[in-house]
């Protein structure tokens, strides 16, 4: 378990040097290039509409990845979608559960949307003529 | 005393005050809280009541440990830079004093001592990238610049001029130097605002 939060933490450390680096050229006229982990968290603030905030997002990541997920990969996946200008995020007022502590609520931004939606067509179009499952034939 | 029992019962099932501590030093910004209270919402309502104390103290440590990588990232470049020397002059100094003890030549004793001292500086500049400084424990990361600055200068300088040119020492004097004019240029900066050595950008 250790392990894998170390993978998932260096993932998003990589791909947080990637959009870092200036020779990377995602949205530059051509479609928005998301990586699984990020179309994950996407996909877990849409399916949880208006209640998604950190800990919710990291519950439904874990449960649609089916594997454990560190709290620091989802929250640096969702400063670096946020300062991508793909999701928007407000403060809202804290429970005592949480020690009072506010909550800060995300929600897909139109540009998240569209990266969501190129990301499937890609997918769709890389799968075209292939049969699922994969087989190889011996 | 009836007030005291409620923050004291409030108090068992939240998350151990030292690890509570240390993540309160590795985040800053403007959603350091609401990161702090999804964990300890969620350290509260489903993580303790499931694995126990332990197992639960030992999650949220995890938990904690996995947002330094997001602590340094969002930091400004000339930090990243300096936390990268720091960490390359801390392994070399480790690296040397352990080959001064393994080859014991004459005065391996010296050597050794002042790579440790050396290797203090590097390890103090990351724990206060990583942990944030006060202003006071700042004014030692100044003369520690100075410090590394002066002995890296005057070892490129020495080995240069020796017969017996050593690339590793060479390698080892430049990251040195490197990191001091970090350190002062960083320092110089986090001066100037209210923001301390590792807090903000740069």
């Amino acid at each position: 378990m250790v392990a894998s939060d170390i993978r998932s933490g260096l993932s998003s450390a990589f791909e947080a040097v990637i959009d870092f680096c200036p020779t990377h050229t995602h949205n530059v006229g051509m479609a928005e290039f998301l990586g699984t982990f990020e179309q994950a968290v996407l996909l877990a603030i849409m399916r949880l509409r208006g209640d998604a905030y950190g800990r919710m997002i990291l519950h439904v990541v874990m449960n649609s990845l089916k594997r454990t997920v560190s709290a620091g990969a989802v929250y640096t996946t969702l400063d670096r979608l946020e300062s991508r200008g793909l999701v928007h995020s407000r403060v809202d007022e804290g429970t005592p559960a949480r020690g009072g502590r506010p909550r800060r609520y995300y929600s897909v931004a139109a540009a998240g949307a569209r990266a969501l939606n190129e990301s499937h067509k890609t997918l769709s179009e890389m799968w075209s003529g292939v049969q699922w499952p994969v087989e190889v034939k011996r | 005393m009836a007030g005291g029992g409620q923050a004291v019962n409030a108090r068992l099932g939240s998350p151990p005050r030292p690890i509570e501590w240390l993540i309160e030093r590795i985040l800053v910004g403007a959603d350091s809280q609401t990161v702090i209270g999804d964990l300890h919402e969620e350290y509260v309502e489903a993580v303790r009541p499931r694995l126990g104390r332990v197992r639960a103290d030992i999650w949220y440590l995890r938990q904690v440990l996995s947002l330094v990588p997001r602590g340094v990232l969002r930091q400004g470049r000339m930090r990243r830079a300096l936390l990268a020397a720091s960490l390359f002059t801390l392994g070399s100094c480790c690296w040397l004093a352990v080959m001064e003890w393994v080859l014991r030549h004459s005065g391996y004793l010296f050597r050794s001592a002042m790579d440790v001292s050396i290797a203090a500086v590097p390890l103090a500049t990351v724990a206060a990238l990583l942990l944030h400084v006060s202003a006071r424990a700042e004014r030692w990361l100044w003369a520690g610049a100075v410090a590394l600055i002066a002995v890296g200068a005057q070892t490129l300088i020495q080995n240069t001029h020796s017969p017996h040119f050593e690339g590793f020492v060479f390698l080892i004097s430049v990251a040195i130097t490197v990191e001091g004019a970090l350190m002062l240029l960083s320092l110089g900066r986090s001066g100037e605002g209210t923001h301390r050595l590792g807090r903000g950008s740069s």
